[in-house]
């Protein structure tokens, strides 16, 4: 269908519209990108025709530093193409990542070779020059504008002086390059106002041009104007840097939407319009619900249009509910239904309980704690006040049992036993813990040098006061993220090696050793894997595995807490593997879980697939709640339920008891999975015929059809193994 | 900074340390085949549910040929089979054998006690039946008590046929009560009232299976006759038990009109029923089957065509209370 042979075109049509469209630019991506272990980000490519390449300012190639990130940036939207869709509500659409655009990351000259032993040693994402990750304070921008952040911008500039020059100059640049992206816009919009013949879509098109003539300048008025303002923010800050992070979106909006309700501007079928398309530009990270800093529920009729919106997408969409005990239960019921109808994987439930309590043995009050909303994959942020490098530093635990197991077998004069192994896993652990620590210390002190954060410091409250950069005291709490991962491969590891080999003596540690070192391949390897493998493990409630999972999250808790970084940074644990439970596999040789040389290594906090034959959630809800590090980091559940869990009010009603119970535990992040095991068996034979196939990969949502080969089996591995075992 | 106990939070006992059990221990023995968690389909929200072992009735459809007979029975399959031979050393009596290269199972020396099992790794061999303590099930049904209270979900005696092991039934349905945990015996009840009438004060929800209304045909397919059942129906009712009423549907056996119909009006004089539920029969693979050494009963019963049992939920839901 054309937009032009369409008159009176209701909203659903619209949306079913602006549906096939991103469905067929997702396609296009597999196209012309090939596989994406990662999110969908709603980035569209640019014409066939169209190419931009960044200018490097080193001789490597790469670009750094203020000068190169802020010229390379508004070149790029300079030339960037504008979008213009006349069934759309909201213009634009962004096509380039900058930050995936340059090679090598890191400016060879800040060296930090003297960590990388260690670093590989104990296959450790050291987060050194990873981007973003931190939550910004979109309130900011919505009370200035454009226009208001270049005159705060100006008068600092003014406070400070000529050694800051650099810094302010970027940061102005950044926003004219901002606005003269929504200029051409306009035009765009103009362009298109002029040779439609819709009526309905001229008028659209008309509107669509004043919202953003207006937004160029001025801070948005009306709820189509911020929703068009938080598009433009969501597009330019990908751009930049793949920034996800959003905000409470909800709160953010319901002024906008009240006033325009009040003088009968709106209506709610226009709101759910209006946020489909703002949630269809960008797949960023919205809480919705949850408490004020005072503790008051914040759920209003618009959280529940927020997720009607995405209900009516049905695409891509990343809302988490926060669950606290004041929650309009409501809105969780209602979350818990699309869930099951949609199939969508969305949205996400965070624990309020765990979080706050647990933010706050940081030393902070309760109501900055609440504060600490969730914004990333599996992270929470307290918007424009805090820097944090959550998801991107993590310590492979399967890594560091593997040093330690071999140490141990090696070392001559040592009899090996449990004991003995715990005690070498605990001296690398903090020796990966300390490392990991320097290499925090190391980023902080040297990434305003690698890629200042010029589109996320104007959401911060003190970089553009301070005239500096939000890595490096531009703002007031730092609270630096270590995630473990692999714990299931770590834990079930302790447990089949105490329970074969110490408690039923039925193989011993020379002879475990030999086939780790082979691979479980050779005589007798494959019982003896089966043998390792079928022990006690993580996940089956009471067992071995449970007893050293939670052994295990507490010695990474008590280390990471022991003390600050050298630097004098507060550090939070948590476990999460994001995608790299793949590349984090292949560091690690056969393990004692029965687990292959080079496999992927277990997910984030979860136990490994097919961890009880009956799959039991409620098993695996209270395994995750008992290993959670408690200090207000996420350590999520990700769950796969068949679709035979049920419909209607049963089996809302179960869910909702499965996440209260969870967060009544102690439990952090709440991903749910409903997925026909069958229909993920058919779409990985045939990938093309299920091009909206989206699942939760983790943190994240994708179109399984985009997913590497590998990936899809990974998921696979999980949903059938897990998915299908409801009674 | 960090002064707080990092665990205050954690789940309600540490799990590092073990949980003395308090009470005498309810030592009543019973066979069971399992236990499930998080199941959703056995009574009203989250439940475990304890599948006891034997049964009176013979369905000619069987699906779970291993809740049958009462004794343990091992499982033999063979296709997850590696070789190993670790079984026809830890046999005491020989029922493993190797001949040419491959592992053969005398059925008829196996007396079930489970040695070999153990050390089948590969799972060829899983014994079925498992004899514990009342007490013991108990403790592992309360492990997701915060779910049935958040849920209004609890705890569901199936089989197999519960009734078969009245005494253990009763020791864990008093035990459940006890601890003020809903519970849901899932039977045939097609014995004698004097079983079911010590239950009645320790069962919140009975749901019994009507699997035929003509008496011939109940005998013809399931071996006895459903007297009993329609029998102890009419007591529950005057003892004021709610009870939910359900028919496993087979196509061609029992998923006429007018067999749902005869169902649906003899239920009509019924006060207690809360619902009458169909379910679509689902067939398996022979593999469970050849595990025992059964015979896989006859392909032709199938699931009803999805508009059939459509029409037939639509009889089902006239059932109403009078
Ligand atoms: S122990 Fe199991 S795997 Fe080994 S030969 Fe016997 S049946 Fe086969
Ligand atoms: S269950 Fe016992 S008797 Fe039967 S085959 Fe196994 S070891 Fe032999």
């Amino acid at each position: 269908m054309t937009p032009e042979i369409l008159h009176t075109i209701s909203y659903e049509e619209r949306l079913g519209y602006l549906r096939a469209k991103k469905e067929a630019q997702t396609r296009e991506k597999l196209r012309r990108l090939g596989y994406m272990d990662e999110d969908d980000y709603g980035l569209v490519l640019p014409p066939e025709d169209f190419s931009w390449r960044p200018k490097p300012n080193h001789t490597n190639g790469s670009f750094y530093g203020i000068s190169g990130w802020s010229k390379n940036f508004c070149d790029l939207l300079e030339n960037h193409p504008v979008y213009v869709d006349p069934m759309d509500a909201l213009a634009g659409r962004y096509m380039f990542l900058l930050n995936r655009m340059r090679s090598p990351v890191w400016p060879p000259e800040l060296d930090y070779s003297h960590l990388k032993p260690e670093q590989e040693q104990y296959g450790i994402i050291h987060g050194i020059g990873n981007d973003q990750h931190l939550a910004p304070d979109l309130a900011i921008g919505l009370s200035l504008g454009w226009g208001g952040l270049l005159e705060k911008v100006r008068h600092c500039r003014n406070q400070h002086g000529p050694d800051k020059e650099e810094f302010f100059q970027a940061e102005e640049d950044t926003i004219l390059a901002i606005q003269n992206w929504i200029r051409r816009t306009v035009n765009a919009i103009e362009e298109a106002e002029a040779t439609e013949t819709d009526p309905m879509l001229c008028e659209n098109l008309r509107e669509m041009a004043q919202v953003n003539r207006w937004l160029i300048e001025g801070a948005p008025r009306t709820f189509r104007e911020a929703c068009q303002w938080l598009a433009w923010f969501s597009m330019a800050s990908r751009t930049y840097n793949r920034d996800g992070a959003g905000g409470q979106l909800d709160e953010l909006l319901r002024p906008y939407y009240e006033r325009d309700l009040r003088d009968g501007r709106i209506d709610d079928e226009t709101t759910v319009f209006i946020l489909a398309c703002l949630l269809l530009i960008d797949t960023r990270y919205y809480q919705i619900g949850g408490p004020d800093a005072e503790g008051s529920d914040q759920t209003s009729r618009l959280s529940f249009l927020i997720l009607e919106a995405a209900h009516r997408l049905k695409t891509t969409c990343n809302l988490t509910i926060r669950v606290h005990d004041g929650l309009d239960p409501e809105l969780m019921r209602k979350g818990v239904e699309y869930l099951l109808e949609d199939r969508k994987a969305c949205p996400r439930f965070s624990g309020d309980k765990a979080l706050v309590e647990g933010f706050m043995r940081n030393g902070y009050s309760a109501a900055i704690a609440r504060r600490r909303i969730a914004v990333g994959c599996n992270w929470m942020g307290v918007p424009g006040v805090e820097y944090t490098m959550n998801d991107t530093v993590k310590i492979n635990v399967a890594k560091v049992f593997e040093v330690a197991f071999e140490e141990m077998m090696e070392t001559t004069g040592v009899s090996p036993n449990i004991d003995e192994l715990w005690r070498r896993f605990e001296d690398h652990l903090r020796k990966a813990v300390l490392c990991t620590a320097r290499g925090i210390d190391f980023h902080l002190d040297h990434q305003h040098l690698n890629e200042p954060e010029l589109v996320l410091n104007l959401f911060c409250h003190g970089p553009i006061e301070r005239g500096l950069n939000v890595t490096n005291g531009g703002v007031d709490m730092y609270n630096m993220c270590i995630d473990g991962a692999g714990l299931a491969t770590a834990a079930d590891s302790f447990a089949a090696l105490e329970q074969r080999i110490e408690k039923e003596q039925v193989i011993t540690w020379r002879q475990i050793a030999e086939h780790l070192r082979n691979n479980y391949e050779g005589p007798d390897g494959r019982r003896v894997r089966l043998m390792m493998n079928t022990a006690e493990h993580y996940g089956q409630g009471d067992s071995l595995g449970d007893l050293w999972a939670v052994k295990i999250s507490r010695l990474l808790t008590s280390l990471v807490k022991a003390s600050p970084t050298p630097g004098g940074r507060n550090m939070i644990p948590g476990w999460f593997s994001w995608a790299n439970t793949l590349a984090l596999g292949k560091q690690v040789g056969a393990t004692p879980d029965g687990r292959l040389a080079a496999e992927p290594i277990s997910h984030g906090a979860n136990p490994r697939p097919g961890f009880r034959e009956d799959g039991a959630a409620t098993a695996m809800v209270k395994a995750i709640a008992a290993i959670q590090p408690g200090y207000g980091n996420t350590a999520p559940i990700q769950l796969e339920l068949d679709p035979g869990v049920g419909k209607g009010e049963e089996a809302v009603n179960n869910i909702c008891s499965l996440i209260k119970t969870h967060v009544d535990l102690g439990g952090t992040l709440f991903n749910i999975n409903i997925v026909d095991a069958q229909q993920v068996l058919a779409a990985h034979r045939d990938p093309s015929k299920f091009p909206n196939l989206v699942v939760r990969v983790t943190g994240f949502t994708a179109y399984f059809a985009n997913l590497s080969p590998d990936f899809r089996q990974l998921i696979v591995d999980r949903i059938v193994r897990e998915g299908n075992a409801v009674a | 900074m960090q002064t707080a106990d990092p665990n205050a939070n954690k789940a309600r006992h540490d799990p590092l340390e073990k949980v003395p059990v308090a009470q005498e221990p309810e030592m009543t023995e019973g066979v069971i085949t399992h236990i499930q968690r998080f199941s959703v389909h056995d009574g009203p929200g989250i439940r475990t549910t304890v599948f006891l072992k034997g049964c009176q009735m013979r369905c000619a459809w069987c699906h779970n040929p291993e809740t049958l007979r009462r004794a343990a029975e091992l499982q033999v399959f063979a296709e997850l089979c590696i070789g190993c031979g670790a079984c026809v050393e830890r046999c005491r009596r020989q029922a493993h054998e190797v001949v040419d290269d491959s592992r053969v199972f005398h059925r008829d020396r196996c007396v079930g006690c489970g040695r070999c099992a153990q050390t089948c790794y590969a799972k060829a061999l899983v014994l079925v039946g498992e004899t514990r303590t009342a007490d013991e099930v108990a403790q592992e049904l309360f492990v997701d008590r915060e779910f049935y209270e958040s849920s209004g979900g609890g705890v569901t005696i199936s089989g197999g046929e519960p009734l078969m092991q009245p005494e253990f039934t009763r020791a864990i349905l008093a035990l459940c009560k006890r601890n003020g945990i809903h519970t849901a015996l899932e039977t045939n009840f097609a014995r004698e009232w004097s079983f079911i009438e010590p239950l009645l004060t320790l069962v919140d929800l009975f749901c019994v299976d009507i699997k035929l209304l003509d008496d011939v045909e109940h005998k013809k397919w399931t071996g006895i006759s459903n007297r009993q059942t329609l029998d102890n129906l009419r007591r529950l009712d005057t003892a004021r038990k709610p009870v939910i009423v359900r028919t496993p549907v087979i196509a061609g056996l029992n998923d006429r009109p007018e067999q749902i119909h005869a169902i649906v009006d003899w239920l009509g004089s019924l006060f207690n029923v809360i619902r009458y539920e169909l379910l679509p029969y689902h067939p398996l693979g022979a593999g469970k089957y050849l595990a025992l050494g059964h015979n896989q009963p006859p392909q032709w019963f199938k699931a009803p065509a999805p508009h059939i049992f459509e029409q037939l939920t639509q009889i089902a839901s006239l059932q109403r209370k009078p």
